[in-house]
């Protein structure tokens, strides 16, 4: 069936990168990162993390402990105010999409610890975990009437809720969708990650040749789709829109992408095909490139596979530390700003070219020209995604 | 509009069993009273087809693997042909994998920071389920895992409908799971709202294919809330509905939540006792309202799922082919 035009009109980003996006590209014109050694709680393990340091939203009390859901809510607000909506009406049908991990799970390590010395306390924790499912928790703080979906696909949510986001508005379901993920730093996620052995010591280094894994990072990346339809009535000219969406599973490995990136490989031909592009109309690609070292080779030989040696592209979680499920909200953001400005700061971290990686990423800040640009996610359970954006002006 | 999907193969791992017919078996007879804790028996969770690859999952995964192993097996045929990049996976939860979640917190809190185990991190995602479905069956279209915890299985079977509509897939494996651990009983005793409830748990998954496919029934989220033969709803709901819009009228009303207990997923049992019930050509389940009376045989040809959940509605509109 044709595909109804899903167009973007409203962005909003808050990371380890910056507050908001004006925050967020003066870092990337400055390339300097800031990555912390001190963790916000108590921990025996030591690393570098991407926290976000700015006020963020006050919310009615169950919503206001998740700080997940305040990430969001400052990135929904700015992606709404962007667009130009100060609210919704009853009968605009608004859907709700956003990924997560830490938000999905009661993983309070500091009431758990309490509750197993003494059941009987309060369970005001567990009450604020049932308020913060995030998709239901921001449609209830918009006051929307639509469907609402919260992904947890682990590392891909964020593009995966963008994928389900889009499908809901080409199926004619909802006319407007608030769309992205958002999470917040966890100290079960470091320990997690730290058992896994894919946690770096040293600020990270994505598809270098002496990377040693990936950093973790907090914060949330929100889009305002809309049908085309929509936009016009409200008189907006949309400057963006979802060109193409790919998703495809390794069927392969809990944990590990599989060796030759055949789901990514699927995921990004299917996206092409929806754009009806071909590759070399790709200006360039945001790739997930999280500095582990089978994430960078399996995503580095895709990408040289499939576009060749002189695709430009980066991976941004130098600035940001992987955001777990916000990573593909916010790196879809961050997307649209490379296709909007018109250039590429150098990817964050890298010096010298990989051997078991084809291709390497900009090693400076670099112009960019064309329509189309890629955002990728891969992640555990061996999920991968792809947005692919059409500047339309 | 979005066309309705046709149901290809179920799958189901309850309180009550996991063959279907035992199960419809016992959908026909009175559940007695509430029996507090409805839970799965470990040895419905033994299928050697799939045993060596489930050597590391824990329950959870265990339970909705088997599941969609069966939902899978009667539509294999149908998926001659199919490649395998358009068959997707839709996986739902409200709780998630919440007892290899405390487990993992317990490796924390015992051995420290730095010395959990890792398979405990791994199989604590949301995704894990899915990842072991996708894997035992080489699906390797869109695979995804969401959680609610209201209507998540109705999101989830609209957002099939779109996908097969749109052309993302041909088929679609989709199905809700829910587990109940120790710690989360604990909790849930010292909710009063929670007190007068049965929880349950266990796992449906559909197979589900576009409206031209031949198949079982047709199955629809978008439906509007006509009349029906044939109602079943999830009451009584955690926290009581002031202002949730009034249900279609039906021939039938009942609940199969005496059976299975109730859940983030509940919607997913009601609509697997609607299954049987219209296989078996009666209403099955507990009659409940104003048909009380033993149910007379009727003829039931469709009928709907109704769930109100938090000031969230959400309906399932099943149709025999």
């Amino acid at each position: 069936m044709p595909r109804t035009s899903v167009c973007i009109t409203g962005i909003g980003a808050v990371s380890g990168a910056g507050a908001d996006v004006a925050a967020t590209l003066d870092t990337f014109a400055s390339g300097n990162r800031n990555p912390s050694n001190s963790l916000p709680f108590e921990s025996t393990i030591a690393c570098p993390t991407f926290q976000v340091d700015a006020h963020l939203p006050d919310l009615p009390p169950r919503y206001n402990n998740c700080r997940s859901l305040r990430l969001t809510m400052q990135a929904v607000r700015e992606a709404l105010g962007d667009a130009g909506i100060g609210g919704f009406d009853s009968v605009t049908r608004v859907g709700i999409c956003i990924g997560t991990t830490v938000a999905s799970q009661l993983n309070n390590i500091p009431f758990y610890s309490a509750y197993r010395r003494d059941p009987n306390r309060p369970l005001d924790a567990v009450i604020d975990y049932l308020h913060a499912n995030l998709a239901r928790a921001v449609g209830d703080l918009l006051h929307t009437a639509g469907p609402r979906m919260t992904i947890v696909n682990a590392c891909s949510s964020g593009t995966d809720a963008i994928g389900v986001a889009s499908s809901w508005i080409d199926s004619g379901l909802c006319d407007v969708a608030i769309a992205g993920g958002g999470d917040e730093l966890s100290r079960v996620a470091i320990a997690g990650f730290w058992s896994l052995g894919v946690m770096s010591s040293q600020p990270c280094a994505p598809f270098d040749r002496d990377r040693s894994g990936l950093n973790l990072g907090e914060g949330a990346g929100i889009v305002v789709l809309e049908s085309a339809a929509h936009a016009e009535r409200r008189g907006k000219s949309p400057r963006f829109e979802i060109a193409g969406f790919g998703a495809a599973c390794d069927a392969h490995h809990l944990t590990a992408p599989h060796p030759e990136g055949r789901g990514l490989d699927a995921a990004i031909h299917i996206a092409l095909s929806q754009a009806d592009i071909a590759p070399k109309q790709i200006a360039f690609i945001n790739a997930h490139g999280t500095a582990t070292t089978d994430n960078d080779r399996a995503e580095g030989k895709v990408i040289a596979r499939i576009f060749g040696s002189d695709v430009p592209f980066l991976s941004t979680k130098g600035f940001t530390g992987h955001t777990l499920g916000a990573a593909g909200g916010i790196e879809a953001v961050f997307t649209i700003l490379g296709l909007r400005e018109g250039w590429l700061p150098a990817s964050p971290g890298f010096v010298n070219q990989a051997d078991d990686v084809p291709i390497a990423p900009t090693r400076a800040r670099t112009k960019i020209r064309g329509e189309y640009a890629m955002s990728t996610s891969l992640a555990f359970g061996g999920n991968n995604s792809v947005v692919l954006i059409r500047r339309i002006a | 509009v979005i066309p309705p999907a046709t149901i290809l193969g179920i799958g189901a791992v309850t309180p009550i069993g996991r063959d279907l017919n035992e199960i419809s078996r016992k959908l026909g007879t009175d559940p007695g009273p509430p029996p507090g804790i409805l839970r799965v028996s470990d040895d419905l969770l033994i299928e050697p087809r799939i045993a060596r690859s489930m050597r590391r999952a824990d329950r959870f995964i265990k339970m909705a693997a088997i599941a969609a192993l069966d939902a899978w097996t009667p539509a294999e045929m149908s998926c001659a042909g199919v490649a395998k990049e358009q068959i997707g996976l839709i996986v739902t939860s409200g709780l998630g994998p919440h007892c290899r979640g405390f487990k993992f917190l317990d490796g924390i809190l015992d051995s420290g920071d730095s010395d959990a185990l890792p398979t405990d991190f791994s199989h604590s995602v949301h995704g894990a389920a899915a990842s072991y479905i996708a894997g035992q069956l080489d699906l390797r279209g869109p695979s995804l895992t969401a959680t609610d915890f209201e209507i998540g299985f109705e999101q989830a079977v609209l957002l099939s409908q779109c996908w097969l509509h749109q052309g993302t897939c041909q088929r679609v494996l989709v199905g809700a799971v829910e587990e109940l651990g120790d710690t989360m009983i604990q909790m849930a005793s010292q909710i009063p709202e929670a007190n007068n409830l049965s929880a349950g748990e266990g796992t449906v998954f559909l197979m589900l294919g576009n409206a031209e496919v031949p198949g079982l029934a047709t199955i629809d989220a978008a439906a509007a809330h006509e009349n029906t033969d044939l109602i079943a709803i999830d009451e009584p709901t955690i926290v009581p509905e002031k202002n949730s819009p009034n249900r279609p009228a039906a021939r039938h009303t009942v609940t199969f939540s005496p059976y299975f207990g109730h859940s983030a997923s509940s919607s997913a049992f009601q609509l697997l006792g609607i299954l049987l019930s219209l296989a078996a050509g009666r209403p099955l389940g507990k009659p409940m309202g104003s048909s009380m009376e033993p149910t007379t045989p009727a003829v039931v040809d469709n009928a709907m799922t109704f769930r109100t959940s938090c000031g969230r509605t959400a309906t399932l509109r099943i149709t025999t082919r």
